[in-house]
């Protein structure tokens, strides 16, 4: 993928469902047209009527005009309702689409999302704003210029003079939204930022309620929040007066526009401008109120539009897609050979240094040192982490970054992930193909049979696993990482919270499962194992 | 009889609030009625003079003076609007700021039990987008439910006075449009809710899936999460259309209803001026002035019904709003008679804290346990006497109750049995006053994205750096912040990224020193600990929690061989 693809433009959403866009535009202009035309050509028949109705022996054709006023109140209703749903049923497939595509793209960006709510957050109420485009900006813009033209063209037809009374007004309301342009796409921006901080800010709260509560922290905390949602509202209502403002100028144009043209057509009357076709005129002008009127929120709605999009698109900046070369695939047997090996975290003061070892399949790893020692950094490296290396590291005769290992190590980080999904669900992340037999085969193996078996493999287990217990969920996703049979373990701390008896019914699983493999565990309790290596980091 | 139904009897309390601005904007909008009635009779009055001097029927000008008035008519409706439209934002703004202070509230009470309504990101969304969903409701439903009466009554009279077949035409086209509405209402709040359920259930799933995206990705199951964000994200659409689809079909009848009813209006003026009226051939039954003011008054007749169309599903987005928030809204209603033997979660309500000599703090438990309260969490009676500065250890397998048991003598969780701190039950105890003597540390020790500073002040606000160094010293982190650039302002990503796991237990219990209370309540502090450091800080919890109350649950004893009184939880069968 290119840069050019991955780049979001607004005028581009309306490709993908570029028909049914042509057809909302369409039945929207009909039903503006009806709408206005409706008004138009009644005032016009019972003027004329009433006329014809004075002057005996004239003759109008009533049959004609009556039925198009039938057909006009039919199109103006249809086209509206049609319009509608065309419009929305493609902005809805749009936003759905949009929502498959930025989760892709997120999910294979090389830099993850700093802050998963922000993430969230643009996923659902940044997307969501985007409809606004061709809904709020582009679609009315459309329909108000056509309604403006047509009803000036109508004018032209009736008397040049007309014209020249109506234009300044309807051209001045034409362009009055305009003025809103750049204050409204500033408060637009502020606006999805605001949004953005406050629910961040709420999310936060909430995980940390308890603490704070005891803390008797939650009171400032509560505080904190009401005052920045009193902002986010305050800065919303600004945006609405902007639009109400602009609403009040448009209609006072129009209203001049009206004024002009009645006192113009008064004179013209003695010129023979027919009191039917200026009752028409006039009453097109006041229609032409519900064809102008919705552009005034329009800036506003694309400033929301625009500043959703640059977000959006600075979520994926970092992306850059991993080169898929065709690196070849390690087979066991597996030799591991690590000679004056010192990491770094970047920007870190201080990391495992200078470790040799060297590792054969079957065989186990077993790193210890204390806290903050680097256990964890060297689990991390060999995970492929982006972490500085000095020294010699060869996987199987060559250097790591040789081989394609996302299907061979497995690694159990300190903090594991659960998802809001049942307990067969989580476990099938790591092979989506695995038996019930398999789950059932694996949970025995990190001791969980006995207590999935009281609550079945359908059992829910939480918002980031908040039905178990921490000790519980990292012996789900240690059974989940099993399941995906990595032949290079890297476990972090597997044992935390276990005691003696389940440590070495686990560790035998392990080892038994990893007999043609490796297996790396950083732990703080001891282990036992036939073919133990133990390499001590951080002093 | 919206009145009986706790969502409407809410949405009733939040209006009833803003009352007045509501009640303000009300009589601009009917003002602006008034003057639309006059525009239209200043029109209909200068055509019919252009008409009769057009046909020579001449009566010379119409009055010069309906220019003034025509003008004034025409500047100060867009301005009564604008001011209409200023009380009503306004009005939406206050009610929604009080109802998510008042949710905010609620959850609070809850404390971890609030897990049973939901995950945090659902719950988010309820004060977030719910609440706003309310606008809609307050800012537009509010006004026009009382116009759509009084205007179409209104412009009826000006008809009536003019032709009373005009005005029966349009009364009988009338009452349609509400009973319709009435009916499509009640299913597009049912529409409504699901749409609302479909938010918070993507949200959710997003959430979920961008948390663990690293996991993910590891295990390579990024096909598996991207139907899943398929599936939540369809799922979405096609709720959101069905809502639409309801919302456009009721308003497209509305409309329907107006249109054919304006043009019948039309063709029956237009026909009577031509005296082509079966029962008054050759006769007009209303003049032109007339029939002209009646075909300008027709739109705004359905006008405010056609708007109530369309805010009707305010309502019902409002009324699907408020019902997902009952289960938050009426914790305190019933909650409060469920389980009196909660601690109450308002300040100043319970009794004070009884104080022992010094401010120690005894603990006595009789037979406590904790079953049914609705959410996974149990206790099996337990019985235990701690003495002020007893310091005990509660051992036990994953699931025997043991963080429960914490939550619980927290105030969190509604208990059975017997439970005194200083001989007074802890139900009647004000939860503030207990809190400030409890100090807790979770499995995991939860951080806020800010500096090493920020996170410790969180305990102790008025802390100073020379504390705060102290602190970090004595749980041995200082050593490595000192040489770090930034020092205690070192910034900590989410979940603390950055400090490894055993770091960010350092820093919990770090905050836990900062907080000089009587009694600790340590939920496995070690775990995350190497041997070698788990003994230090053991010993370090040994030496500062002298004297004070203690109650330590954990399944290791390394670092903690100190502690000489020990019980051990079973799982409880059942």
């Amino acid at each position: 993928m290119t840069e050019g693809q991955l780049r979001l433009r607004l005028s581009r959403l309306l490709h993908s469902r570029a028909a049914g866009w042509l057809l909302a535009l369409l039945l929207g202009a009909l039903a503006l047209f009806s709408a206005i035309a409706l008004l138009a050509l009644s005032g016009w028949f019972i003027t004329a009527a009433a006329l014809a109705g004075m002057a005996t022996g004239y003759m109008l054709d009533v049959f004609r005009p009556a039925a198009i006023i039938r057909l006009l109140a039919l199109t103006r209703t249809l086209g509206r309702y049609g319009e509608r749903l065309a419009s929305h049923q493609a902005a809805l497939g749009l936003l759905r689409d949009l929502r498959s595509a930025v989760f892709r793209r997120i999910s294979h960006a090389r830099q993850l999302p700093r802050r998963s709510n922000e993430a969230m957050h643009r996923l659902v109420a940044d997307i969501d704003l985007l409809d606004q485009f061709p809904l709020r900006v582009l679609l009315p813009w459309i329909w108000a210029s056509l309604m403006a033209l047509l009803l000036l063209g109508f004018l032209a037809l009736l008397d040049s003079r007309l014209l020249l009374a109506a234009a300044p007004g309807v051209c001045l309301a034409w362009v009055l939204p305009w003025l809103g342009y750049w204050r409204g796409g500033r408060l637009a921006r502020a606006d999805v930022e605001w949004a953005e901080a406050r629910r961040s800010f709420l999310l936060d709260s909430l995980r940390l309620l308890t603490p704070l509560l005891i803390w008797q922290r939650w009171p400032g905390r509560a505080a904190a929040f009401t005052a920045q949602d009193q902002q986010y509202l305050a800065q919303q209502d600004r945006q609405q007066r902007l639009i109400s403002r602009l609403t009040l100028l448009q209609q006072w144009a129009l209203a001049a526009s009206l004024l002009m043209v009645l006192w113009q057509g008064s004179l013209l009357i003695e010129d023979g401008l027919t009191v039917p076709l200026l009752l028409a005129a006039a009453l097109a002008l006041l229609g032409l109120n519900e064809a102008l009127l919705p552009v005034a929120g329009s800036f506003v709605a694309l400033g929301l539009s625009q500043a959703a999009r640059d977000r959006l698109q600075a979520l994926g900046r970092a992306d850059q897609p991993t080169p898929e070369h065709d690196r070849p695939v390690p087979q066991a047997p597996f030799t591991l050979h690590l000679q004056q090996l010192s990491l770094r975290w970047p920007g870190a003061l201080s990391g495992p240094s200078d470790l040799d070892l060297q590792l054969y399949s079957g065989q186990t790893l077993l790193v210890i040192g204390p806290s903050g020692g680097g256990k964890s950094t060297l689990l991390h490296w060999l995970a492929g982490e982006p972490i500085q290396r000095q020294g010699r590291a060869l996987l199987n005769g060559h250097p790591p970054d040789h081989w394609d290992l996302a299907g061979v190590i497995g690694w159990l980080p300190q903090d594991v992930d659960i998802f809001d999904m049942p307990l067969a669900d989580n476990l099938r992340l790591g092979n989506p193909a695995a038996s019930d037999a398999q789950l059932w085969r694996v949970l025995e193996d990190v001791a969980l049979a006995d207590w999935a078996r009281e609550r079945g493999l359908d059992t829910p287990l939480g918002e980031q696993g908040s039905a178990v217990s921490g000790g519980q969920a990292r012996r789900i996703a240690l059974a989940r990482l099993l399941l995906a049979e990595r032949p290079i373990l890297l476990l972090d701390e597997p044992f935390a919270g276990l005691d003696a008896a389940t440590r070495e019914q686990v560790m035998q699983a392990l080892l038994r499962r990893q007999r043609d493999g490796l297996l790396i565990i950083a732990s703080h309790q001891p282990v036992s194992a036939p073919d133990l290596q133990v390499v001590r980091v951080g002093g | 009889m919206t009145a009986t139904e706790p969502a409407g009897r809410w949405l009733q309390r939040l209006v009833q609030g803003q009352r007045r601005l509501l009640g303000l904007a009300l009589v601009l909008a009917l003002t602006s009625a008034v003057l639309f009635i006059l525009q239209s009779w200043i029109i209909a009055d200068l055509f019919g003079h252009w008409l009769q001097s057009a046909s020579g029927a001449g009566q010379g000008a119409p009055g010069a003076g309906w220019w003034p008035i025509l003008l004034l008519c025409l500047l100060l409706r867009p301005l009564l609007q604008f001011f209409r439209e200023r009380l009503c934002q306004q009005a939406s703004w206050r009610a929604r700021n009080a109802l998510r202070q008042l949710l905010l509230q609620r959850l609070a009470a809850l404390g971890p039990a609030r897990r049973a309504l939901g995950p945090d990101a659902q719950l988010g969304s309820q004060l977030l987008e719910q609440v706003d969903a309310l606008d809609g409701y307050i800012s537009r439903y509010q006004v026009q439910r009382q116009l759509v009466l009084w205007v179409p009554l209104l412009l009826l009279l000006a008809t009536a006075w003019h032709s009373l077949l005009a005005a029966a035409l349009l009364l009988v086209t009338a009452p349609l449009v509400p009973l319709f509405m009435v009916l499509l209402g009640h299913t597009a709040a049912a529409a409504s809710q699901r749409q609302f359920a479909a938010l918070g259930r993507m949200s959710g799933r997003f959430l979920d899936l961008l948390r663990g995206l690293r996991t993910l990705r590891h295990l390579q199951a990024l096909p598996a999460a991207q139907s899943a964000v398929e599936q939540a994200a369809e799922d979405y659409r096609s709720r959101t259309m069905g809502v639409l689809r309801l919302a456009f079909l009721s308003t497209a009848v509305l409309e329907l209803f107006a249109s054919i009813a304006i043009a019948m209006l039309a063709l029956y003026l237009g026909m009577g001026l031509l005296g082509l009226l079966p029962w008054s051939p050759g006769e007009a039954p209303v003049s032109y002035q007339s029939a002209l003011f009646i075909l300008l008054l027709a739109p705004e007749f359905y006008a405010p019904l056609r708007q109530l169309g369309s805010d009707y599903h305010a309502r019902a987005e409002a009324r699907a709003a408020v019902e997902g928030m009952l289960p938050i809204l009426q914790l305190e209603d019933d909650g409060e008679a469920a389980h009196r033997r909660h601690v109450s979660a308002q300040p100043g309500v319970g009794n004070p804290m009884p104080d022992g000599s010094a401010g120690a703090v005894s603990i006595h438990c009789h037979h406590l346990s904790v079953s049914d309260v609705g959410i996974p969490a149990r206790l099996p009676p337990l019985s235990l006497q701690l003495k002020p500065g007893d310091r005990l250890l509660v051992q036990g397998p994953s699931g025997s109750g043991k963080s429960t048991l914490i939550h619980a003598l927290l105030g969190f969780l509604p208990y059975q049995g017997e439970l005194l701190i200083n001989g007074q039950p802890l139900h009647s105890l004000d939860r503030s006053a207990w809190n400030a003597r409890v100090s807790y540390l979770a499995q995991q020790p939860e951080l806020l994205p800010g500096s090493v500073a920020d996170n410790l002040r969180l305990a102790a606000p008025q802390a100073t750096d020379v504390r705060l160094i102290h602190v970090l010293q004595e749980v041995g982190l200082w050593e490595l912040l000192r040489r770090l650039p930034l020092q205690l302002n070192t910034p900590l990503g989410e979940r603390g990224l950055g400090l490894s796991g055993g770091q960010l237990s350092r820093l919990a219990l770090a905050r836990l020193l900062l907080r000089d209370t009587p009694v600790w309540l340590l939920d496995e502090p070690l775990a995350h600990l190497d041997s070698d450091t788990a003994r230090g800080i053991g010993e370090l919890l040994e030496r500062l929690s002298r004297g004070r109350t203690l109650l330590l649950v954990s399944h290791e004893d390394t670092g903690l061989e100190w502690l000489e009184r020990r019980i051990r939880l079973e799982v409880g069968h059942d």
